[in-house]
C-alpha cells in the first residue's frame, strides 16, 4: 500500500498542479458571452424595443439553464438607440466599455443600418432579428445576417392574402378585385406599397388608387373619402399604430366598408381593438409576425414561449415581434454551435450551411440564407379580428385547431 | 363636386381641432411672449388625464375636464413660476427651457405608460350623425362646439372682466400696465396657468378621437404655431379663424389635390400671410414687434 501511495502521491500532485495551471484558462472559458442588444429603450418606440429584448432574454434564460453556448453562459447588455447617431455611439460604447462579443437588434431599420455598419468596423457580428428595410442585407456587409422577414416578405404575404383569402371570400376572380393601397409616406410604407402595387398588377388585380399620408396625421377624412370614391373591394394599409387606428376609425365614421380591410405590420394590438371598437374591427385582416396562437404543427414551441413569457413578465406579449426575437436568438445560438466559435467569418460560413426546414422554430420559421444572408424561411402570417381576438387564419396550416376565416365584410 | 359640402364640413371640424389646441398657445405666446414648445405635451397630459379618469375612476371622458384642466393649469403655473420666471432676462434660454420640459414630460409619460398607446375611442367615439350622404362624427362636432364656446368665453373674459383687461393691458404695454398698478408677474403667472389649463382642456376633448401616446402632442403643435401666427398673436378670434382656415384648406387640398401635399399647401398660404401681413390676420399691427422689444 505504501508503495502504491508513494506512486500515487506524485501523480496526484502533478494532477493538482496541472489543474491549478489550467485554472486561469478555465476562468477565461467561464467568462460569459456578452451580447449587445441594440434597440430603442427610450423614446416613442421604447415599448417595442423592450418587447423584442424580452424575447431575447427568454431564449438566453433557456440556453443558460441548459449550460450555455460553447460552455459559456450568456449575458445581454442593453444598448439604447432610437436614432442612427445613437446607434453608432452605443455600438462604440458596448465594444469599448462593455467588451461585447457580438450584437443583436433592431426594432427600427435606420438604427440597424447605422449600428451594423459601426459594428462591422470592429469586426463584430450583427445578427438582425427585426429591421424590415429590404436593402439592409443588400449592402453586402460582411458581419450582417438577418433571420427575420423583410419588407418584401410583408408585401408579398399581403398580396398572397388578397389572392388566397380575400378574392375567394368575396367570390371574385382576382382579375376583378379592385384594390386601394394606402401607406404612410416614409420609406417604410412607401417601399412596401410600391412592391404591393407591382405584385398585384402582375397578378392582374386592379389597383384603383395609391394614397400616402403622414404617420402623424391628425385627420384622414380626405384619404378615406378618396378611397371610398374609388369603391375598392380591398383596402390595404401599411403604416404605424396611430395612423392605422385613425384610418380605421375614420373609415368607420365615414361608413366606408370595402369588402375587406388588410392592415400590414400593425393593427393587431389590444389598443387597436380599444381604439376602433370590437364591432368595427370584426373581420379585419392583419399581416404581421407569427403570433402565439399558431398551431403546434406549424410553429412547435409557440405555446412554450407564451408560458415562459407569462411566467417571467406576468403578462401576455404586447407585440408579436417578441416571439420572432426569441426565435432569432435561438437561431443565433444554433449557428454559433455549428460554427464552434464567435468569429464572424466562421459564423458566416456556418450560417451559409444552415438548412433547417420550415416549422423548425416556434414562429414556424426555418433557417436557410440566400447569398445576401437573408433568411428565406421566415414568413409573416395573416390573422383576423374575430370577436375581439386575433386569430391566425393564413397560411391555413398555421391556424389554431378549429379556427376558420370569418366573413370579411363588416356591419 | 358632389363631395364639396362633405369636404367643407370635415374641414370645419378639423379647423375646430386646430383652433382648440391653438387657443392656450396663443394666450401664452401672445401675452407672456413665451414660445412654449411644451404646449403639445400639456395637451398630451390632458389626454392621459382624461384617459386615466375614465379608466380608473369611471368618469365620463368629458366630465374629466373639471378635474384635469385645472390640474394642467396648475402644472402651467408651476412651469411659469419655477422655470420661466427665473429666466425672465434671457428669452432664448426660456425657449430652450420649454424644449427641455418637452423632453422631460414625454419621458415621464413614457416611464408611466411604458410607451404603450392607449385609447377610449371604441365606445366613446363611435357615434355618427348622418345627413344624407354626409357623415359627421359626433365627438368632432362636440369638439367644434366646445372650441366655439371657449373662444366666446375667453373673448368675454378678456373684454369684460378686470382680470381680462389687465391681461390685455400687459399684452399691449407691460411698462405702462405696471405703472397703472397691475402686477405684471402675477398676470403672467395666471395667464400661463390659463393657457396651460386650456391645453389640458383641449386634450380632454380630443381624447375620444385619437390614440394617446407620450409623443402625441407633437402632432398638433406645429400646426398650432402656424395657426397662432396666421391668426395673429394674442388675438382670441385669430386662433379660431386661423384654425378654421387651416382646417378647410387642408381638407380641400387633401381631397382634391393630394393628401400628402396638404401640409405644404397650407404652409404656402401661411408664408403668404406672413409676407403680406406679418401681424397675422387678426393681430394688432406692430404687435409682432412687441415680443422682441426690450422688456424690463
Amino acid at each position: 500500500m505504501s508503495a502504491f501511495k508513494s506512486v500515487l502521491k506524485p501523480i496526484v500532485s502533478i494532477a493538482l498542479l496541472a489543474g491549478a495551471a489550467m485554472l486561469p484558462h478555465l476562468a477565461v472559458a467561464a467568462d460569459p458571452i456578452k451580447i449587445g442588444a441594440i434597440n430603442p429603450f427610450s423614446g416613442p418606440l421604447a415599448l417595442y424595443g423592450v418587447e423584442v429584448t424580452r424575447g431575447y432574454e427568454l431564449a438566453v434564460d433557456q440556453a443558460n439553464a441548459a449550460g450555455g453556448i460553447l460552455g459559456r453562459k450568456i449575458d445581454i447588455v442593453r444598448g439604447d438607440a432610437s436614432t442612427p447617431q445613437q446607434g453608432i455611439a452605443t455600438v462604440e460604447q458596448l465594444v469599448a466599455k462593455d467588451k461585447v462579443d457580438l450584437f443583436v437588434g433592431t426594432y427600427t431599420s435606420p438604427v440597424s443600418n447605422a449600428a451594423s455598419d459601426a459594428a462591422s468596423r470592429y469586426n463584430k457580428l450583427y445578427w438582425e432579428t427585426g429591421a424590415l428595410a429590404q436593402n439592409l442585407t443588400e449592402r453586402g456587409l460582411p458581419n450582417y445576417i438577418r433571420m427575420s422577414p423583410n419588407g418584401g416578405d410583408f408585401a408579398l404575404l399581403s398580396v398572397t392574402a388578397v389572392r388566397e383569402l380575400v378574392a375567394p371570400a368575396l367570390k371574385k376572380n382576382l382579375k376583378d378585385v379592385k384594390v386601394w393601397i394606402e401607406h404612410e409616406d416614409s420609406l417604410y410604407g412607401t417601399s412596401i406599397a410600391q412592391t404591393q402595387k407591382r405584385l398585384l398588377e402582375a397578378l392582374g388585380a386592379k389597383v384603383v388608387g395609391v394614397g400616402a399620408h403622414s404617420m402623424r396625421s391628425i385627420d384622414l377624412n380626405d384619404t378615406v373619402l378618396r378611397a371610398k370614391q374609388a369603391n375598392p373591394d380591398v383596402l390595404i394599409q401599411t403604416g404605424y399604430v396611430p395612423d392605422g387606428n385613425l384610418l380605421l376609425r375614420t373609415a368607420r365614421d365615414q361608413g366606408f366598408k370595402p369588402g375587406a380591410i388588410l392592415m400590414v405590420g400593425v393593427g393587431d394590438t389590444p389598443e387597436t381593438l380599444q381604439s376602433v371598437g370590437a364591432p368595427s374591427i370584426e373581420g379585419v385582416l392583419v399581416v404581421s409576425y407569427p403570433r402565439t396562437d399558431i398551431s403546434d404543427k406549424y410553429g412547435p414551441g409557440a405555446k412554450g414561449f407564451l408560458a415562459a413569457y407569462r411566467a417571467k413578465y406576468k403578462s401576455d406579449p404586447i407585440a408579436s415581434q417578441s416571439m420572432t426575437a426569441y426565435v432569432g436568438m435561438q437561431m443565433l445560438f444554433d449557428t454559433i454551435r455549428a460554427a464552434g466559435s464567435l468569429d464572424v467569418a466562421k459564423i458566416r460560413s456556418a450560417a451559409a450551411a444552415m438548412d433547417k426546414p420550415n416549422g423548425t422554430y416556434a414562429t414556424g420559421y426555418g433557417l436557410k440564407f440566400d447569398k445576401n444572408f437573408q433568411n428565406v424561411r421566415a414568413l409573416p402570417v395573416t390573422a383576423q379580428w374575430q370577436s375581439g381576438k386575433m386569430v391566425t387564419v393564413f397560411p391555413i396550416d398555421a391556424s389554431p385547431v378549429g379556427a376558420t376565416l370569418k366573413p370579411l365584410t363588416r356591419n | 363636386m358632389d363631395q364639396i359640402l362633405n369636404v367643407l364640413v370635415f374641414g370645419i371640424l378639423l379647423g375646430g381641432i386646430y383652433g382648440l389646441v391653438s387657443i392656450g398657445l396663443n394666450l401664452i405666446f401672445g401675452v407672456v411672449r413665451i414660445v412654449n414648445f411644451a404646449q403639445g405635451e400639456l395637451v398630451m397630459f390632458g389626454m392621459y388625464g382624461s384617459y386615466y379618469a375614465y379608466t380608473y375612476l369611471g368618469l365620463n371622458p368629458y366630465l374629466a375636464a373639471l378635474l384635469v384642466a385645472p390640474l394642467v393649469g396648475l402644472i402651467g403655473m408651476a412651469i411659469q413660476r419655477l422655470v420661466i420666471q427665473p429666466l425672465h432676462n434671457e428669452p432664448n434660454m426660456q425657449i430652450f427651457a420649454t424644449f427641455g420640459l418637452l423632453m422631460m414630460f414625454q419621458n415621464i409619460m413614457l416611464a408611466i405608460s411604458r410607451g404603450e398607446a392607449v385609447s377610449i375611442g371604441g365606445d366613446a367615439g363611435a357615434a355618427v350623425l348622418a345627413l344624407g350622404d354626409m357623415k359627421i362624427s359626433v365627438v368632432r362636432l362636440v369638439t367644434f362646439i366646445a372650441t366655439t364656446l371657449i373662444t366666446v368665453g375667453l373673448h368675454l373674459f378678456l373684454s369684460r372682466t378686470m382680470a381680462g383687461k389687465s391681461i390685455r393691458a400687459v399684452t399691449q404695454d407691460k411698462r405702462s400696465a405696471r405703472v397703472m398698478g397691475i402686477n405684471v408677474e402675477r398676470t403672467f403667472l395666471y395667464t400661463f396657468g390659463l393657457g396651460a389649463g386650456l391645453a389640458g382642456l383641449a386634450g380632454v376633448l380630443l381624447t375620444p378621437i385619437y390614440s394617446i401616446t407620450p409623443t402625441v402632442g407633437g402632432n398638433f403643435i406645429l400646426a398650432a404655431f402656424a395657426v397662432v401666427v396666421l391668426g395673429g398673436l394674442g388675438s382670441v378670434w385669430g386662433a379660431y379663424i386661423g384654425g378654421l382656415i387651416v382646417g378647410i384648406v387642408e381638407a380641400f387640398a387633401g381631397y382634391y389635390i393630394d393628401p400628402s401635399l396638404k401640409s405644404a399647401i397650407w404652409f404656402v398660404i401661411f408664408l403668404i400671410v406672413l409676407i403680406l401681413r406679418p401681424s397675422g390676420l387678426f393681430g394688432q399691427v406692430g404687435a409682432e414687434e412687441v415680443g422682441f422689444r426690450e422688456q424690463h
